[in-house]
């Protein structure tokens, strides 16, 4: 039981490990980092990070006044199937960030980010419940 | 010049995105103007009650509170211009400036941190992001543990992001004690 548990907190998905790792900035929109499993959100003019394992759903949504929505859900506790539990009960009381939405100028940006958001993450998923699949 | 520092190509950071400028610190206080003519802004050196440093990628971030509670966010400098700026603070505004940690580890839990208008999103102790609570337009209380902040449209403040922020929520679980029953709640 312990021994699992801390081979299993080892494996916490990281996006970078230092401020300098983060892609260059480009313009403030939202951007995938692949080779980091990041998804990276312009906050106030800052890129603010996160791993792609945090997100649990991605959708987007076509405005009347030709600007374009993306709402990004992040796991929290308690909902189902989400698959950071046995990291996240560690850090209890801990607050989360649920959900951030996006107005955008470009439609076509937008359903980019939709789809490398998915794709990213499940190719991510699957590597995770591969690993976890070995461990056990 | 004679008095104080004079900065080219410092980004003032904010809802709207970041907006390149020049920043004149001198022994009155700040000076930001921006690129091209607008907007400027002036802190008077008694006006400033802290300044903190902040390694951002590839530069690092200056951050000046006012005693009105506003908070000023610049970037663009290099490692040696806030080693020369922490001593200029020191000695001429009696401030030492606060170092503070940008968190990249991406994940989505942590602490909420209010500080005047602010609220901090801190991840192990280190800060993943912040955002004023005097652009959210409203707040909600989803079911006992969900609070949603919507944010201000705002179109006119020579906005250069390509996606803004609109709305973000937080969720609370029954296990924080930070919150219990705490009206000035975000």
């Amino acid at each position: 039981g312990d021994h699992r548990a801390a081979a299993r907190t080892s494996t916490e998905l990281v996006a970078y490990k230092n401020v300098n790792d983060l892609p260059p900035p480009k313009d403030l929109m939202i951007q995938i980092d692949q080779k980091n499993e990041a998804v990276l959100f312009p906050i106030y003019g800052s890129m603010v990070p996160f791993h792609v394992s945090t997100i649990r759903t991605v959708s987007s949504q076509q405005d009347t006044n030709r600007t374009c929505c993306i709402r990004i859900i992040f796991n929290v506790p308690g909902t189902p199937f989400s698959p950071h539990d046995a990291s996240s009960l560690k850090v209890q009381g801990s607050i989360y960030l649920k959900e951030v939405s996006f107005r955008s100028k470009d439609g076509r940006h937008i359903s980019e980010v939709v789809q490398m958001i998915k794709t990213l993450r499940r190719q991510v998923m699957a590597r995770e419940s591969e690993r976890a699949e070995r461990a056990t | 010049m004679t008095d104080g520092h004079l900065f080219n190509n410092i980004s003032l950071g904010g809802r709207g995105g970041t907006n390149p400028g020049q920043l004149k610190i001198f022994s009155g206080g700040i000076l930001w103007k921006k690129q091209g003519g607008g907007k400027a802004i002036e802190v008077d050196k008694a006006d400033i009650v802290g300044v903190t440093w902040m390694k951002v990628p590839r530069t690092n971030q200056l951050g000046v509170r006012t005693k009105d509670g506003l908070y000023y966010k610049f970037t663009g400098f290099r490692d040696q211009d806030a080693s020369s700026l922490t001593n200029y603070f020191q000695n001429t505004c009696g401030l030492t400036p606060e170092e503070k940690q940008l968190s990249v580890s991406g994940r989505n839990w942590g602490e909420v941190d209010l500080n005047g208008n602010m609220l901090t999103f801190l991840v192990g102790n280190k800060q993943a992001f912040e955002v004023s609570l005097a652009d959210v337009s409203q707040t909600q209380l989803q079911g006992k543990n969900d609070v949603i902040l919507e944010f201000h449209v705002d179109d006119t403040t020579g906005a250069n992001e390509k996606d803004s922020l609109m709305e973000m929520s937080f969720h609370i679980p029954n296990s924080n004690t930070q919150f219990v029953g705490d009206e000035n709640h975000p």
